[in-house]
């Protein structure tokens, strides 16, 4: 339960303690893929809820919504339309709703428990 | 199966921390490239000495004359007054001066006008150019036309002819004598001004700038009226 938390501190610590930079051209691109990253992660903790996860899925999800939201914006800035516009207003709609569908499902889970007892 | 599960889920969030680091580190920040060389340091740096080796003369005159005060104070602090006015006078431009210096006259382009070219008075815009560089590079004293430069001299256009201290100057022909502290900076003076564009720039406008040899004596009048107000003044 705490592996992956401990695994995003380690992460966030790693980054700050080797002071990477990148250029602020691609600063658009990495924020798009942090929401994508994201997505991907909550939507793999709900289907473990549910009990529909699969490794796949989940995996090739990661990277696939990465790389498809990085495209959309590389386009929108070569076509000069704001595209990544719209992996944020994907990204972010599913987030919500993919953090709504865990925390009922935490709830029940918790009712559960106290009719049980 | 959950155990691979919590592996992949620590490996994507550990990516996620990672990606958030490195967006944080650029976010706050934005990596600030030195692109001062030491060369143009050292430049900067010679500058600011030249300044502070300027200032310290200018402390070391003033307390020259402190102590000359305190010196004369009981014997004739008037004399030393006088002399401190007169050169408040001088540097205000009321009193004439000389000193070593520089003479540059402006002249018509001869074969301009010889092939009918039409010969404008010089500018206010390419004179206070040259005023500008000319105190730049240390002149004390500067006067146009015999119309001496003082700290509210204007140089500008009034209905079409070029005025100094709201006194019109000759279209052409155009004589400025410049002061200098030393006769080295008159020479000085007089090779920047030859290595500078200033000769080009009034031939732009079809005029001869010529920058004559220094010379170790040069007098500039004082300034022409001085403005006085009577009002409130005793009879």
């Amino acid at each position: 339960m705490w592996l992956p938390l401990l695994g995003l501190i380690f992460g966030v610590v790693l980054g700050i303690l080797t002071d990477i930079q990148i250029p602020s051209v691609y600063e658009n691109y990495l924020s798009i893929a942090v929401l994508a990253a994201l997505d991907t992660m909550v939507g793999g903790i709900r289907a473990q809820l549910q009990q529909v996860y699969d490794d796949k899925v989940f995996i090739s999800g990661f990277f696939f919504n990465i790389i498809l939201a990085a495209g959309l914006a590389f386009l929108g800035v070569h076509i000069g339309v704001d595209l990544y516009l719209a992996a944020i207003f994907a990204f972010g709609v599913r987030l919500f709703q993919n953090i709504a569908v865990i925390r009922r499902l935490i709830l029940t889970k918790f009712e559960n428990r106290k009719l049980n007892k | 199966m959950t155990k691979k599960m919590y592996r992949n889920i620590t490996m994507i969030s550990f990516i996620i921390g990672f990606m958030l680091a490195v967006q944080y580190n650029t976010v706050q920040s934005p990596a600030e490239r030195n692109t001062v060389d030491i060369w143009e340091i050292r430049q900067q740096l010679s500058v600011e000495q030249e300044r502070h080796s300027e200032l310290l003369t200018a402390i070391s005159d003033l307390s020259d004359t402190v102590s000359k005060y305190e010196d004369a104070e009981f014997n004739n602090p008037e004399i030393l007054l006088e002399q401190t006015v007169d050169n408040l006078k001088e540097s205000a431009g009321i009193l004439p001066t000389r000193g070593p210096g520089l003479t540059l006259t402006i002249e018509p382009s001869q074969e301009l006008m010889n092939f009918g070219y039409e010969i404008k008075p010089v500018s206010p815009e390419l004179l206070i150019r040259l005023i500008n560089d000319l105190y730049r590079s240390n002149a004390q004293a500067i006067e146009i036309d015999d119309k001496r430069l003082t700290y509210n001299t204007a140089i500008r256009d009034i209905n079409g002819k070029t005025t100094v201290n709201s006194e019109p100057i000759e279209d052409t022909n155009i004589e400025i004598n410049v002061i200098t502290p030393t006769y080295e900076q008159a020479e000085k003076l007089k090779n920047h001004l030859l290595a500078s564009s200033f000769q080009d720039e009034f031939y732009i406008d079809n005029l001869v700038l010529t920058i004559h040899e220094a010379e170790k004596n040069v007098r500039i009048n004082s300034v022409v009226t001085v403005q006085k107000s009577n009002y409130l003044s005793e009879k």
